[in-house]
């Protein structure tokens, strides 16, 4: 026997708003200016759905408003369904707040329909959305009890057809034309209708309406899509506050690194780059942040560090209204291999410490050096942001360059002219610049000058004499 | 009579000043005449400081010490370096090139925080700090750090009047014809004062004097 339960979310907008410090009463408007969503505090003040702006303002003087945004409730519809992903196999959106599930498949995983919504519940309670559902035996007949809020969960197919028959129309999804017209028959429940022999039906009705029954009844097929997981993660909370201190926004930004965690705990994956976006009130542009671990990372604190650290250097000339957390893509997890017998214990990997010092410090400021296969001094070192100890060890591998005999430790990002005596004891060596230019070849000489300071000297070919490096 | 000393050695009522332990642990600095001085050379965790000049060989004399540092698989790390530091004079002197971090700190207070994360993380061994401007409470932190994560932490400042620092080894260094002069400025569980001579004529023939009248004096100076 086929069973279905429906998810319906009657308050996603309002909820998803970052927890209220206070009671406030707070309500979603349509575009014809009618309540259609509303947290228990404003439902507590007498507001209803439907309710229009002006009596709901009259009733509540203090209530917040947010205009209903059909993208936003779309996007969190599809984030609720991809973490519902991670527990249940097949699962469709039925936009604009419901969800269907189709259970017969996962009851034998779950071991019977308590152990199913046990974790179920557990799921939902973690997202945290007002919600109310129920089961049927066809994806219709659950969306249509789960509307009336009965909250029924049993598999007994009797007793999921006894509460369908005792349904209002108005539960059903019957256009309000069809919905008169049984009314004026005298029909107000879907038994009474369903009692009818459809070919009956057909000859007074339009075809929809037999095609509604048809698949409530599951004589119909009901093909419904079947969500795909997305790659990658992607979330944006809106904050009900403006937030003008960058360390306030820790408290929304962990509960969104909260859900990545879990994510990426779920496919046994890390991620190496976050895409945090600071989104403002006004029009400006939102403020990107690339937050990068070189290791890649799953546990939220680790990634909490990393973003603190960079939105610490950030000045805000505006509140934040919104924040979004993505990130692209998913590398499977590689585990990290250590010596059993070390006595230091070691808090991070290396890999891990070039990240944080990134963080903190610019990705510019933290840099690794390899050895260049290249005569001239300014050519031989080259510093390149710190990727890690593995990367630069197999670039040395593939091409040994021998390190030339005799050179400084540190060498002058630009030639400083000669003003002191220095003494001459070695040298000299003559470098010349690729492709033989002549005219701009150099002879190096070691030189001490009377401080005891080991300077690395050159002369032009114009006898100029220029301190190149010093021998630390 | 002899009975008696070790009949209280036993019951450790006896402290006898040659067998005291170490401070620290000592890593050879590849020096005889320093490791003879400095109970078998630089220790392998805490602070090192060095008082000297830029450019007299206070790096060639790290550079032996840094090799064994370094040979744990560990992390080298050079903070706010004064130049460019050169890739061939490092592999020349053994130092693993994939295992060296160069840090760039914009100002004092990230300076200090980055030697500080190094030292703590347990992945370095040796942490070379140029210059930095702390009191005794960060130099304390640092130390903590270091001991923490098994990292020796090597100061390099200016010669000047400082106030003692919680080092475990502090020393001043002065340029000599033949090498450098180290004078001892402060030792954990030893006796400052102490001055060496340190010859670098086998390690760096090429840079020391090999005597005064063969160096040809330059007397061309430009600008």
């Amino acid at each position: 026997m086929a069973l279905y339960l429906y998810l319906q979310f009657p308050s996603l907008l309002v909820d998803c708003v970052s927890p209220l410090p206070a009671k406030v009463p707070l309500a979603v408007a349509d575009a014809q200016h009618r309540m259609v969503q509303l947290n228990t505090e404003a439902a507590a003040r007498g507001i209803t759905l439907g309710m229009s702006l002006g009596t709901a303002a009259a009733l509540c003087a203090d209530l917040q408003l947010l205009p209903y945004q059909t993208e936003r409730q779309q996007q969190l519809l599809q984030s609720v369904a991809q973490q519902l992903y991670q527990l249940m196999a097949d699962i469709a959106l039925d936009p604009p707040d419901g969800l269907y599930l189709r259970l017969c498949a996962m009851l034998r995983l779950y071991r019977g329909l308590n152990g199913y919504w046990q974790v179920l519940y557990k799921a939902l309670q973690a997202l945290g959305y007002r919600y109310q559902f129920s089961c049927g035996t066809t994806p219709l007949a659950a969306k249509c009890l789960a509307r009336q809020q009965l909250n029924l969960l049993s598999a007994d197919s009797t007793e999921l057809s006894e509460a369908l028959k005792r349904s209002p129309l108005v539960a059903s999804e019957l256009s309000l034309p069809a919905q008169q017209q049984l009314k004026r028959l005298g029909i107000t429940t879907l038994g009474q209708l369903l009692a009818l022999a459809p070919a009956e039906l057909s000859r007074r009705f339009e075809p929809e309406l037999l095609s509604y029954l048809g698949r409530l009844n599951g004589d119909f097929y009901h093909a419904l899509n079947y969500i795909q997981p997305a790659p990658g993660f992607s979330r944006y909370i809106e904050l009900l506050y403006d937030i003008a201190d960058t360390s306030v926004l820790t408290a929304p930004l962990s509960g969104l690194l909260q859900q990545l965690s879990m994510q990426l705990k779920h496919r046994d994956a890390v991620c190496y780059q976050l895409q945090l976006s600071l989104h403002f009130r006004s029009q400006r542009q939102a403020i990107e942040l690339t937050v990068g671990s070189a290791q890649g990372e799953y546990l939220p604190e680790r990634w909490l560090m990393l973003c603190q650290l960079q939105l610490s250097r950030l000045k805000l000339t505006e509140p934040v209204s919104g924040l979004e957390l993505s990130c692209s893509d998913f590398k499977p997890k590689q585990a990290q291999t250590s010596a059993l017998f070390n006595e230091t214990a070691t808090t991070l990997s290396p890999l891990q410490l070039v990240s944080l010092l990134q963080a903190r410090l610019g990705c510019d400021a933290v840099s690794s050096l390899s050895l260049q296969n290249q005569h001239l001094p300014e050519l031989a070192s080259r510093r390149q942001p710190a990727q890690g100890p593995k990367q630069s060890l197999s670039e040395t591998a593939l091409q040994p360059v021998t390190p030339l005999a005799l050179r400084p430790a540190f060498i002058l990002p630009s030639p400083r002219p000669l003003t002191e005596p220095v003494e001459i004891t070695s040298g000299p060596e003559r470098l010349c610049p690729n492709g033989w230019q002549l005219a701009a070849q150099r002879d190096y000489f070691i030189g001490r000058n009377r401080k005891g300071q080991w300077l690395w000297l050159y002369r032009t070919v114009s006898q100029q004499w220029f301190v190149h490096g010093l021998f630390s | 009579m002899s009975a008696i000393i070790a009949q209280l050695a036993r019951r450790q009522l006896l402290w006898q000043g040659n067998n005291q332990q170490a401070a620290y642990q000592a890593l050879s600095s590849g020096f005889a005449e320093l490791d003879a001085r400095l109970g078998g050379g630089f220790p392998v965790t805490g602070l090192i400081e060095l008082q000297t000049e830029a450019g007299i060989g206070e790096l060639r004399l790290m550079l032996p010490y840094l090799k064994q540092q370094q040979a744990s698989g560990r992390l080298l790390v050079l903070i706010a370096p004064p130049a460019e530091p050169c890739a061939d004079m490092l592999a020349a002197a053994g130092i693993d090139l994939s295992a060296l971090l160069i840090i760039a700190p914009a100002n004092n207070k990230d300076m200090l925080w980055a030697a500080e994360q190094c030292l703590d993380s347990g992945c370095c061994a040796s942490v070379l700090l140029w210059q930095p401007q702390f009191n005794l409470a960060q130099a304390r932190r640092l130390q903590l750090a270091a001991e923490q994560g098994a990292a020796s932490l090597i100061v390099l400042r200016k010669p000047a009047q400082y106030l003692s620092l919680p080092v475990n080894l502090s020393l001043a260094l002065t340029a000599k014809a033949q090498g450098l002069g180290a004078k001892v400025l402060k030792r954990k569980g030893g006796w400052a004062g102490e001055v060496v001579d340190i010859s670098m004529q086998p390690h760096w023939p090429a840079l020391c004097l090999a005597d005064s009248s063969a160096a040809t004096v330059l007397t061309a100076v430009a600008g």
